[in-house]
């Protein structure tokens, strides 16, 4: 099985500071990606990178077969390959509906517009009882939802979660880890970078630790890891 | 009776026009986050390339559909040339202050250089008077105080009702995020200009029909525009729709009691207090993110 989204030798950051130097990641081929390390260190750097907001200074990134590296937001998107950022204020003045609406804004997520539509509400029943409300008006939870269900209407090959559940009280974070989770079980293949190590060890097979900028550390399915190991890593020895 | 129909017809003629500038002000704002200080000059250039056009011939009918896909272009043209090449810098209002500014200082310069400076004046929308309620009033200005609110009418529905008009919304709330649900942002943004001309141009043939036409015509609707999108508030396209309709009946109160000298004072008078006591507009809300 050939790998979904292959990240190759690349350097990106901002300005003339690079952020990110000769990273390699490959998703796909060992289930869902989980991203973790200190804050800082790259890994939202990354994940822009790849979605096209943010310039390739070297380095491929292929997606699908095709490459994509500084392509377009807009053509990356259409492709299938869909980016929920972190701390999504989203449109804060549009309603949950007119932001679904736009989730399914390029042609290729149109069709499947009404057949995503119900997806999302069986995924995230909340949203429905308050079709009409401004995003502005909702809580960080509801907002996190709304977030992803605008990404799941736009009928994803590839889902990038950055940090979905940062900022959210335990009830409503267990509870989005369980949509995150039925998501995952219906077929979107993730990136997910996360805090919560448990919730991220859960979901993903394949880890990759980021440190300054580089995979410090590659975990695939097999080599298993535990908690102390992990946290090891992390917070070094 | 006289004179609350003479207010009540100023009041609507008023703010028919101020309303179809202030839209537009208002429209690239939301969608932009920039101050668009050639609104002016697009309404007059919107005027003379009428008058240019009915000079050679062309039917009035044609010539306004022509002025309002032309005006769009310009509208584009500008947006792509002094406002896109900036976004993305640190203090990007104030730049495009300046050089929305120097833009209509060339365009105005430039219309005197191909126009000259003898006034001009378009054939009215429809010829003719006649009274209502004991006022004479032109058949011209009514046409103007029918047509507006429909056009408005037209915008608000593009806006909330379309597709399209949910992408430029969107636009104007969150850059990052309208990239990453695939709106082509570049091209939204020059949507908004291109309306935005469209519409003044519109208010410039509307003007044309019944003041004499300078290169300098649009300098005051702008002001007015201007005085109208802080007092209603910018986070919307309906708010300064209805602040437009508010000033036009408070200039035509002013003048017909105090004169108008001292209208365009009291006018400014309304801009201080609104900006003391409610910064954001009377339409406005306080928490928005744009600029």
């Amino acid at each position: 099985m050939s790998a979904l989204l292959e990240v190759q030798s690349l350097t990106a950051g901002y300005g003339r500071i690079d952020v990110l130097h000769d990273i390699s990641i490959s998703v796909g081929t060992h289930g869902n990606v989980g991203l973790f390390g200190p804050n800082g260190h790259g890994k939202t750097t990354l994940l822009r990178t790849i979605s096209g907001l943010l310039k390739t200074k070297s380095g491929t990134i292929t997606f699908d077969g095709k490459p994509i590296a500084n392509a377009s937001p807009r053509s990356i998107v259409d492709m299938g390959l869909i980016h929920v950022p972190q701390g999504n204020r989203l449109f804060p003045d549009l309603t949950i509906a007119e932001c679904l609406t736009l989730g399914a804004y390029t042609k290729r997520a149109r069709a499947d517009e009404a057949a995503n539509r119900e997806k999302v509400v069986k995924i995230f029943p909340k949203l429905a009882e308050r079709w009409r409300q401004k995003v502005r008006t909702l809580s960080g939870g509801e907002r996190q939802m709304v977030s992803i269900g605008t990404a799941l209407m736009g009928s994803p090959k590839l889902l990038i979660l950055d940090e979905p559940t940062l900022g959210l009280a335990p009830k409503i974070k267990e509870e989005l880890c369980a949509s995150v989770l039925d998501i995952s079980k219906g077929g979107v293949p993730l990136i997910v970078v996360e805090q919560d190590v448990e919730f991220l060890l859960e979901l993903s097979q394949h880890l990759y630790l980021i440190n300054h900028g580089e995979v410090a550390t590659e975990i695939k399915p097999g080599e298993t890891m535990d908690h102390a190991e992990i946290m090891a890593l992390y917070f070094g020895q | 009776m006289d004179a609350t129909a003479q207010i009540l017809f100023g009041g609507l003629f008023q703010g028919s026009l101020y309303a179809m500038m202030a839209v537009g002000l208002a429209l690239i704002w939301t969608t932009i986050g920039v101050f668009n200080f050639t609104h002016g000059v697009m309404m007059m250039l919107g005027a003379y390339i009428a008058w240019t056009l009915s000079e050679i011939g062309l039917p009035f009918a044609l010539v306004l559909p022509l002025v309002i896909v032309v005006m769009a272009a310009v509208g584009w043209a500008l947006q792509a040339s002094v406002v896109r090449p900036l976004i993305g810098r640190p203090n990007i209002v104030l730049v495009v202050v300046i050089t929305t500014l120097a833009a209509a200082s060339l365009i105005e310069n430039a219309t005197l250089e191909i126009w000259g400076p003898r006034s001009k004046q378009l054939p009215p929308l429809i010829a003719g008077n006649t009274t209502i309620l004991g006022v004479g009033v032109s058949l011209h200005q009514i046409a103007i105080i029918v047509i507006a609110p429909v056009v408005l009418a037209a915008l608000w529905f593009f806006l909330n009702r379309t597709r399209l008009g949910l992408a430029l919304r969107a636009v104007a709330q969150n850059e990052d995020a309208s990239l990453l649900v695939g709106l082509n942002v570049k091209a939204l943004y020059g949507l908004a200009f291109a309306i935005s001309a469209a519409l003044a141009a519109l208010a410039g043939i509307f003007m044309g029909g019944y003041r004499f036409m300078s290169p300098v015509m649009g300098a005051d609707p702008l002001l007015k525009a201007l005085i109208v999108v802080v007092f209603g508030g910018l986070s919307s396209v309906s708010g300064p729709i209805f602040a437009a309709y508010l000033i036009g009946f408070f200039e035509a109160i002013c003048s017909y009691y105090f004169g108008l000298y001292w209208t365009p004072a009291l006018l400014f008078a309304v801009l201080i207090v609104t900006l003391m006591i409610r910064p954001e507009g009377i339409f406005g809300s306080k928490s928005r993110g744009l600029a």
